[in-house]
């Protein structure tokens, strides 16, 4: 279940649907009060990690929003995950996320999860799709606190998504 | 005997034809790499000469697959190169022995063993030749699903090697788990076996393959350029030092020399790079030891200091920074002159605080021992063989420009404990601010030699290329083995020296790559600093007084 | 214990009042490219694409694909055609969908010989 990017079809819901819905937006209510989330090294280089422990610190202070961390994935709402995806990390992956209790969500952060960087072959699965049903994505590489804190509030419906509309062309002579 | 071919002045050549000569110092500074070709017989002799040589130690091990006829390395193809890297400080050269190796084992190094320990099991798993004497070897590098197909350097071994950890005998009574590789929240996987008693540290040994990634296999193909971008990403937090090394190594190569303002640049982002480090082990250390208050002032400093990258090079981490032949751009000296004093100061107040802080220093003081026998046995390199009273610095030791006219002091300590490895980092952090000082005002700008870099029409991207693919024909002309080129670089990072060997073909596409960041390097100390007198929660604060990465020993 | 107290009264706040309020910081942070549109023709095009070290750029046809999501913001494009290639500053790209990232930009048809 993912709290965030479900839109129906108007007038065709069953009863079953609106019912997830509003289930939906009211788990997505309650994240975006108190969110626990558990980080996932699966091979990154350790900028990202960096970044990530800086949103604890006082220049952006996560708890002033209701987002937390918490080593135990039995008290997570979210995975944030960083890294290709290595292969010989696959156990552990899947572990950490069937240990997390329902409704859970998963973000991914980082060039390296995204897929760039490192292809599928061998070694990795070339990103966290692959393994993990993302509901969230953050480019950057590292991405910087601020971006974080944008995506963490996207993923919990507290701020819109803006990169759908971005066309990164500049029409004109450049500023 | 030993054949010696030396690439630099022959002073040198004199010197090294009879080693026993080794107290004399190297004739010229352009000598300051050697390599020595050693038949594989008389290597152990030669092992048994160097490392009593004082002020010599084993660097680097590691092997290459000789290059076909074509010049390009087959990955079956035999025989093997057995190269070790050896750092003679006294002397301010390094010196590569290098060992054609055609049989499955070459000889038992005890000499070096423990500095080499971990060398030879990623030598054994990547090209299956092993160390004669049959003693046990580690699985480190690849995966246990590793299959015979797995991509390697080299050949797969006969056996798959095992999991063995020395014996330990606590009172009849000692249990052992592993831990990990998923651990506290925001800090890098780490999978490692401890043996304790109940609170005591008995035993505890490092698995670093979940995180292997082949970075050096991704490599072989490359050109330099994209080559860089990897080694960048390697590992994040030493970014710039890799870089320099990588970038050092390929300059030696090509004979390209960037110029004065291009390496005080450089050496201007490393110096940041030391800085921030510092300061996030500072924050690190705090949070082990549960001074809330100090880790969010020393927090504070790390992000003013990111700010202060960003402002300066355009990037929080100083990627993007380092060039082939120089620098991609120079620093923003105005934004630096004015951010850095004030972060630095920050940095300052609150490291001053804290070691006025007596409940933290006694928290920091006798954790984590680690004597200066045990950092020469095992080659540790930083401010972890500084804190021992080892004087070891690559900007001293081996300088290059600009720091031969730019040196640092170096900041050692005695007791080997946590607080000695803190304190030696915050000298280096003081130090690092005034070197910055001195580098702008003497002038910085890019100045980037491109002339002699090969070009890059057509080039497989690493990861992008499937690795295992065979490459395609007719690359790589001419070329008896061993007339490939190939060059050494170093940079002193903030966890010590990193190093970097190249061998280039001749269109100056890589196809060796061995990338040895100091925490390649130092991880086997921890477990010397972690066993005994020591309990579960200080494995933390030992960790943190490291400040090592996994990135880096597990690429 | 008072030693940091009264330090961290004396400072102050430094906490970003993001996303309440814009974060000069921001301006420092190193974004994806934004293309010239003008400037974008095939041969343009392939030579962004053939400096691009990650897979960010690719050419199909007459459009320019960008995947901002593989995107590293090394700058390597800006160094090889800096005419057509300009900083972007967005660093708000959080995505819900991975194919929210990749942008087909129109190319200026063939380049004049």
């Amino acid at each position: 279940m993912t709290a965030a990017g479900f839109s129906p079809q108007a007038g065709e819901e069953s009863a079953e649907e609106l019912a997830a819905a509003q289930l939906r937006r009211q788990v997505a209510r309650q994240f975006g009060r108190s969110l626990h989330i558990r980080t996932l090294d699966t091979g990154s280089c350790a900028a990202c990690e960096q970044e990530i422990r800086l949103l604890a610190a006082p220049h952006y202070d996560l708890h002033r929003l209701g987002l937390f961390f918490t080593p135990a994935p039995r008290h997570a709402d979210m995975l944030l995950v960083t890294g290709p995806m290595i292969r010989a990390f696959d156990v552990a992956v899947r572990k950490t996320y069937e240990a997390m209790p329902g409704p859970k969500l998963v973000v991914a952060t980082g060039a390296c999860a995204l897929g760039g960087v490192y292809q599928p072959d061998a070694f990795t699965h070339g990103g966290a799709g692959e393994m993990l049903p993302v509901d969230v994505w953050i480019p950057g590489c590292p991405p910087s606190p601020l971006a974080l804190l944008q995506g963490l509030l996207v993923a919990v419906g507290r701020l819109a998504e803006k990169s759908r509309t971005m066309t990164f062309v500049q029409n004109g002579n450049p500023r | 005997m030993t054949a010696v071919r030396t690439e630099e002045a022959p002073g040198l050549r004199d010197l090294l034809a009879d080693l026993a000569r080794l107290g004399s110092a190297p004739a010229s500074r352009a000598s300051s790499v050697v390599s020595l070709t050693v038949p594989v017989g008389g290597l152990e002799q030669v092992v048994h000469r160097l490392i009593a040589e004082p002020g010599a130690r084993l660097a680097d091990m590691f092997a290459s697959a000789e290059p076909q006829r074509s010049g390009w390395p087959e990955r079956n193809s035999e025989p093997v190169r057995l190269r070790m890297v050896w750092a003679l400080d006294a002397h301010r050269a390094y010196l590569i022995t290098e060992s054609l190796v055609d049989s499955a084992s070459y000889p038992e190094l005890s000499d070096i063993a423990p500095a080499a320990f971990i060398e030879e099991c990623e030598i054994y798993e990547q090209f299956g030749i092993r160390p004669a004497g049959g003693k046990p070897l580690n699985r480190l590098v690849l995966p246990p699903h590793a299959g015979r197909d797995f991509p390697r350097l080299g050949r797969a071994p006969l056996e798959e090697p095992g999991e063995v950890h020395a014996l330990h005998l606590v009172g009849g009574q000692a249990f052992e788990y592993p831990f990990g590789p998923v651990r506290q929240v925001g800090v890098e996987s780490l999978y490692y076996g401890l043996v304790t008693s109940g609170e005591e540290v008995v035993d505890l040994y490092l698995f670093t393959w979940h995180k292997h990634r082949g970075v050096e296999l991704r490599l072989q193909g490359c050109c330099l350029a994209d080559a860089l971008f990897y080694v960048e990403r390697m590992e994040g937090l030493g970014a710039v030092a890799n870089g320099w090394a990588f970038a050092a190594a390929a300059e030696a190569v090509l004979g390209i020399a960037p110029t004065e303002e291009a390496l005080r640049a450089r050496a201007v982002a490393l110096e940041l790079e030391r800085l921030y480090n510092h300061a996030a082990a500072t924050a690190a250390l705090c949070q082990a030891c549960g001074l809330s208050v100090g880790q969010a002032q020393a927090e504070i400093a790390l992000e003013r200091l990111h700010r202060v990258n960003a402002a300066a090079f355009g990037h929080r981490y100083l990627f993007g920074v380092i060039d082939i032949g120089g620098v991609r751009q120079a620093p923003d000296v105005a934004a630096l002159r004015a951010a850095l004093p004030a972060a630095y100061g920050e940095l300052r107040r609150a490291t001053d605080a804290l070691l006025a802080t007596n409940s933290l220093v006694d928290r920091l003081e006798a954790t984590g021992i680690l004597t200066a026998e045990a950092a020469r046995r095992l080659g540790l390199v930083g401010p972890v063989a500084r804190s021992t009273g080892l004087s070891l610095d690559a900007r001293a030791d081996h300088p290059v420009a600009p720091y031969d006219r730019h040196p640092p002091a170096v900041a050692t300590g005695e007791a080997g404990d946590v607080l000695a490895r803190f304190r030696v980092m915050l000298a280096e952090a003081g130090e690092s601010v005034a070197l910055i000082g001195d580098l702008l005002d003497a002038g910085t700008g890019t100045g980037t030699v491109r002339a002699a870099i090969p070009g890059s029409a057509g080039r497989p991207l690493p990861g992008r290329a499937a690795i295992g693919q065979p490459r395609p024909a007719g690359r790589g002309q001419g070329g008896e083995p061993g007339n490939l080129r190939h060059g050494l670089g170093w940079a002193e990072s903030s966890r010590g020296e990193t190093l970097a060997w190249l061998a280039l073909d001749h269109d100056g596409l890589i196809t060796r790559a061995r990338l040895r960041p100091a925490s390649a390097r130092n991880w086997r100390g921890f477990d010397d600093a972690a066993r005994s007198q020591n309990v579960f929660t200080d494995i933390p604060i030992i960790e943190a007084s490291f400040w090592l990465t996994v990135a880096g020993i597990a690429r | 214990m008072p030693l940091w107290f009264a330090r961290g009264l004396r400072r102050g706040v430094v906490t970003t009042r993001y996303p309440a309020q814009r974060d000069p910081s921001a301006a420092d942070l190193p974004t994806p490219p934004a293309f010239c549109a003008e400037k974008l023709t095939r041969e343009v095009a392939d030579q962004l694409c053939q400096a691009c070290p990650c897979g960010a750029l690719s050419r199909a046809g007459d459009a320019l694909t960008f995947d901002a999501g593989a995107c590293t913001a090394c700058g390597r494009c800006a160094q090889a055609v800096p005419g057509a290639v300009t900083r972007s500053g967005e660093f708000e790209l959080a995505a819900t969908r991975r194919e929210h990232l990749i942008k087909q930009i129109p190319l200026v048809g063939e380049s004049e010989r």
